[in-house]
């Protein structure tokens, strides 16, 4: 009758131990609650919101759509890292000089900037952004470009639009156009190619075959930036901010609007286990709970039960979630509720249900009738227990569902609008074309991320349930 | 009897299971029990033999009110509880206990001993947490579980199966009932407990002045252990005497069938030819308007095909439900 030797929950967990597939499971969990913990406690809710829809200025120095660090490993050479050189920030590569011009109310600023260039990729971007306090007339400002090799190319004097006047280095016509006659002139004419953008002319070691065909290599060493400024009246100043952005950046890489990717990816964690475990557990406790006590009392209520469970059963469930998420911005706590309220008639009734049934002829239970043991007392401390174990298992292997669902969702653009969730990253690859313009990285790493949640609970569930039910053990 | 010594009096009960045949047809009943009558005194242990689907089982059952009769009464210690409602029923369940034949079904598996004896005590809010402690060493000292330590705290599949059914008695009286019903309690156990449970049964049961429903289908064991037999078939009681007489003088065809198919360790008997009436019970559903035995007796008269027995006392104490009896007294 009783084929199993040890019983409670400590000789269980004693035994699941003995498998590997609960052991990888388990570790796999353990580093996702680790990571849950760490994104919790490192960046709270409200921060990492406001990170997540913060506009781009807050990751105004961040490159656009990096790879993650390790890519490197792969790529097998050195990628440029994002490089911010700023005239307010004293440091190594940066020098100011104020000189008043005697006589006028003029001042001539010069920053100059060092950049230590040893990448073997060129950057994706440069920018420079100004500072600048004045009272009437902005300054006029000359840019200097001098390359390792010693060429220096001058930029023509611009003045200043706005007191917070950015230069787009990379895009700017005028910085191509010099750089063109630059090259051109000192070559003797040479046809230098349309495909060179800005960059490579910069960051290019310039030969007359490279710049004709449009393939120049990196040149690597010290680039010196000069920024010359005049500046017009008594109080006047200005400061300047060189960012020469990197391919790529942090652990997780950046999206199209500058993010880094794994606060997403962090903050994924907490909520697909909190919502795959609370939705797995609520449903499969509350399916148990009605099945049994329909399957107990019987007649109306157990058809009132049975007949409500077909047909939610038929019911479509993913277009009613989607169409309660479209008519109604909801959060994730109520999406929650929502999957769990749709779920409670779900196919688990049926078969906790003829468990019950079975259940309910055994001696035990009549015995305590015999002695007086209420509905209540019979169904909760009689009945319940009993079926609990076999359905732990499926408790555990449920919870991927959910978390999948919580992830098609977002993917769907119906999920929480504030939370930032893997179904979210990968809506925003998809919408952004990830896939097509070889932004991998941005759709691998929360699939891998969702993948690997899965698979936890998987190879932790088939585990329990060669624990639980002892007949599914190979010979 | 004087009504004062009457425990449980059964007037005529009925027990029919409503049972749907098909898809389409309509609702039939399997009369399972069909018509018993008898009183039970205080203490008196009381052997219902029958073979399988004779009605025993729900006889005990009903007579437990798991289920609700059909017709008939049931007065136990003078309050009529045929047809009160469950929840008015808490002082009968506290005065009555359940020995039930599978000792490994009987148990809740993920309940300690312990826990197991103490529900019923929970149940019924008896004693405080000490005094309950109490009462269930000294149970299980009485069913001989020893030492009690190191039972109360094991889970049932540690237990053999006459250890559990051991368990099971002490359950069944630790309420201290005044009426115990034992279905088939010994069937399942190995040959070399058998006596020593029943003996255990009697012992407690003499002790304590018990009444004792013990149901079985083996009659050599009955005479170890009541003071009455009650041989049922079909749903009917068909003799019930005292203990000796019926074995001594059966009177119904069908007692002495089954007094004769006891195997006897007598070498005489090889020789000797045994009368076993030919054929089955009757279909439960739809019996034979007659004695429901007619079909198989050796003895059956037109009258016993057409009209059913009534009981006729030939002896005192002494009753049977055959027209063969018919002004024996």
């Amino acid at each position: 009758m009783s084929s199993r030797v040890e019983y409670g929950w400590r000789a269980t967990l004693r035994e699941l131990f003995t498998y590997k597939s609960a052991i990888l499971g388990i570790a796999i969990l353990a580093f996702l609650v680790a990571l849950s913990v760490y994104a919790v406690v490192t960046i709270p809710y409200d921060q990492a919101v406001k990170l997540w829809r913060g506009s781009e200025n807050v990751w105004i120095n961040n490159p656009r759509n990096a790879l993650p660090e390790w890519w490197e490993w792969f790529a097998g050479k050195k990628l440029p890292r994002t490089l911010v050189l700023d005239s307010r920030v004293t440091g190594f590569g940066v020098s100011k000089a104020v000189t008043p011009v005697v006589g006028t109310d003029m001042k001539l600023v010069t920053i100059n900037y060092i950049i230590d260039y040893n990448y073997d990729d060129f950057p994706s971007e440069v920018n420079i952004f100004f500072s600048a306090r004045y009272q009437k007339n902005p300054p006029l400002v000359k840019l200097v470009v001098q390359k390792p090799g010693g060429e220096e190319i001058e930029f023509p004097r611009f003045s200043l639009r706005a007191p917070n006047d950015s230069l787009y280095y990379s895009i700017s016509k005028d910085v191509l156009s010099t750089l063109v006659s630059y090259y051109a002139s000192k070559h003797g004419g040479v046809n230098v190619s349309d495909r060179l953008t800005s960059i490579e002319l910069t960051f290019g070691r310039a030969s007359r075959e490279g710049l004709e065909s449009g393939a120049l290599e990196v040149e690597k060493g010290m680039y010196r930036v000069r920024i010359d400024a005049v500046c017009f009246g008594e109080d006047s100043d200005l400061d300047a901010r060189i960012v020469v952005y990197g391919k790529v950046h942090g652990p997780a890489g950046t999206d199209n609007l500058r993010r880094p990717l794994e606060i997403a990816l962090l903050w994924g964690a907490p909520v697909a286990l909190a919502f795959g475990l609370t939705a797995s557990l609520l449903t499969t406790v509350l399916q148990m709970v009605i099945a049994t006590i329909g399957a107990w009392y019987g007649g109306v209520i157990d058809d009132i039960i049975q007949r409500l469970t077909e047909v939610y059963m038929i019911l479509p469930f993913l277009p009613f979630l989607i169409m309660i998420s479209a008519f109604y911005k909801i959060d994730i706590w109520v999406i929650l509720a929502v999957v769990i309220v749709l779920s409670i008639f779900g196919g688990g009734i049926k078969s906790t249900r003829a468990l019950v049934l079975s259940i309910k002829e055994y001696p035990y239970i009549e015995a305590a009738k015999v002695y007086g043991a209420s509905n209540a007392r019979i169904i909760f401390l009689y009945i319940i227990p009993k079926i609990l174990p076999p359905l732990v298992p499926g408790l555990i292997s449920a919870v991927p569902g959910f978390v999948f669902l919580e992830a098609a969702l977002s993917f769907l653009g119906l999920g929480d609008p504030f939370l930032p969730t893997w179904g979210k990253v990968l809506n925003d690859a998809f919408n952004a074309g990830a896939l097509y313009r070889g932004y991998f990285y941005w759709v691998l790493e929360p699939a891998a991320l969702l993948m690997l949640t899965a698979f936890a609970f998987a190879f932790l569930g088939f585990a329990l349930d060669r624990v639980v039910n002892p007949r599914l053990r190979e010979m | 009897m004087g009504e004062d010594k009457v425990l449980l009096r059964v007037e005529n009960l009925k027990m029919w299971h409503a049972m749907r045949r098909g898809l389409f047809g309509g609702v039939v009943y399997v009369r399972a029990v069909d018509g018993v009558t008898f009183s039970l005194a205080p203490g008196e242990a009381v052997s219902v033999v029958g073979e399988s689907g004779s009605g025993k089982t729900t006889l005990g059952k009903t007579i437990l009110r798991l289920h609700e009769p059909t017709d008939g009464k049931l007065i136990f210690k003078g309050r009529d509880i045929t047809h009160t409602p469950e929840k008015e029923l808490m002082w009968f369940k506290r005065e009555t206990g359940l020995v039930q034949q599978d000792p490994y079904g009987a148990m809740p598996s993920f309940m300690t001993i312990y826990r197991i004896l103490e529900e019923p005590l929970i149940i019924h809010k008896v004693g405080t947490k000490e005094e309950r402690s109490e009462m269930i060493f000294k149970a299980l000292e009485e069913v001989r579980l020893t030492p009690v330590e190191d039972f109360a705290f094991k889970y049932p599949h540690m237990l053999s199966g006459g250890q559990l059914q051991r368990v099971a008695i002490a359950r069944a009286l630790i309420l201290k009932p005044s009426l115990v019903v034992a279905d088939e309690p010994v069937s399942m156990l190995d040959a070399s407990v058998r006596v020593e449970i029943l003996t255990l049964m009697r012992e407690l049961q003499e002790k304590r002045g018990i009444s004792f429903i013990y149901i079985t289908h083996d009659l050599s064991t009955t005479r170890y252990f009541s003071e009455w037999i009650f041989i049922m078939y079909a749903g009917h009681i068909v003799e019930r005497a005292r203990t000796k007489a019926l074995l001594q003088n059966p009177l119904h065809p069908y007692t002495r069938a089954l007094l004769a198919a006891i195997p006897d360790p007598d070498p005489e008997n090889r020789k000797r030819f045994r009368e076993v009436p030919p054929g089955e019970p009757p279909s439960l559903v739809n019996p034979p308007p007659g004695c429901r035995f007619a079909p198989r007796c050796p003895y059956a008269t037109e009258r016993c095909r057409r009209e059913e027995p009534p009981e006729f006392e030939v002896e005192p104490d002494h009753f049977v439900k055959c027209w063969l009896y018919v002004g024996a007294r």
